[in-house]
């Protein structure tokens, strides 16, 4: 009941904003950002919205943490689903973390030097993306459906998106894998919409960009 | 290992903010606060943890609980909320640890359980 008022309420606020946006702003690319802890499967999204509409990926999607150290911009991406049509500018941001190790990248088999330089650069790159969440106007926070969802990160990420009032989509990634739990990311942020998918497969997109659509019309 | 736990109330934080914190959990200090950090303190918290991050120090573990219990009722929630005005603060509790003393910190809805 609560997650369906609260549905109202910032469905009822985005109209009211979209139409004052449309009576006093100038014609502004948006800005859609692709938020998550770190690998929940961002730029693996990324590269499916880029290829699905574009034919060509953004960046490189790893098993390796902290992969995407900076951010990473494709501009002027028009997607269609329903009848209509978006335009925007995608923004691929690195994984927000509260602790990063260079020691956990050994385990990959990167050498010490290139390891401590990756731990400076993803360090950075969390700053950046902080830096950038102001700059959003529809923000997908992508999760790790086969991981426990209530985690500080997440819940910061969330709680600062709300606090701004920028429209968020939370996109379970990972359902083609046996351990995905959609359902418990449902629960654990019922305010909030949830869309499964698998980025990496390419399942329930379809749904992805509706959501995306009626976000922001 | 020394391990330090300091109880701060929320004021000094707000005094001392972000960077004294961050030197406080670099020198093995758990610290305690009697409030819910703001998402945006909790942001800033996590920026100023990453300009601070070295090889020694590798960032945090960070939890709070709210006051305010999702089974509480609305009077109860309402008194809630206007007490926090009234005082000017969050109600609940933040714990701050380094993270290589603190393995994680469990959360359910009215406690906290860290585990070092």
């Amino acid at each position: 009941m609560a997650g369906k008022l609260k549905r109202f309420r910032d469905g009822l606020r985005r109209k009211i904003r979209s139409i004052i946006n449309a009576m006093f702003r100038k014609k502004k690319d948006l800005k859609i950002g692709i938020y998550g802890p770190v690998n929940s499967g961002k730029t693996t999204l990324a590269n499916r919205i880029c290829v699905d509409w574009l034919g060509e990926e953004l960046g490189i999607a790893s098993v390796i943490p902290h992969e995407t150290r900076e951010i990473q911009v494709k501009e002027k991406i028009t997607m269609k689903a329903d009848g209509k049509s978006l335009t925007f500018n995608l923004i691929d941001t690195p994984g927000i973390a509260t602790k990063i190790d260079f020691e956990n990248f050994l385990k990959y088999g990167i050498k010490r030097k290139d390891a401590k330089q990756r731990a400076k650069e993803a360090t950075k790159g969390v700053i950046e993306s902080i830096k950038w969440l102001d700059n959003m106007d529809l923000v997908m926070v992508v999760l790790d459906s086969t991981r426990d969802p209530i985690n500080q990160v997440n819940i910061t990420i969330l709680g600062n998106l709300d606090a701004r009032d920028i429209p968020l989509i939370i996109v379970s990634n990972k359902i083609d894998l046996k351990s995905s739990k959609t359902g418990v990311i449902r629960n654990a942020f019922p305010s909030y919409r949830t869309i499964g998918i698998s980025a990496k497969q390419g399942n329930n997109m379809k749904d992805l960009y509706k959501s995306m659509l009626d976000s922001l019309k | 290992m020394n391990i330090r736990i300091k109880l701060l109330p929320y004021e000094r934080f707000k005094r001392d903010r972000f960077k004294a914190i961050v030197k406080d959990l670099k020198e093995n200090t758990i610290i305690l606060i009697d409030a819910k950090l703001s998402m945006e303190e909790e942001l800033n918290l996590i920026k100023e943890t990453m300009r601070s991050i070295t090889g020694s120090f590798t960032g945090i573990e960070l939890s709070s609980i709210n006051s305010i219990d999702k089974k509480m009722g609305n009077m109860d929630k309402f008194r809630n909320m206007l007490v926090e005005r009234i005082i000017g603060k969050k109600r609940g509790m933040t714990i701050i640890g380094p993270a290589k003393l603190v393995q994680k910190i469990k959360k359910n809805p009215e406690e906290l359980l860290l585990y070092v």
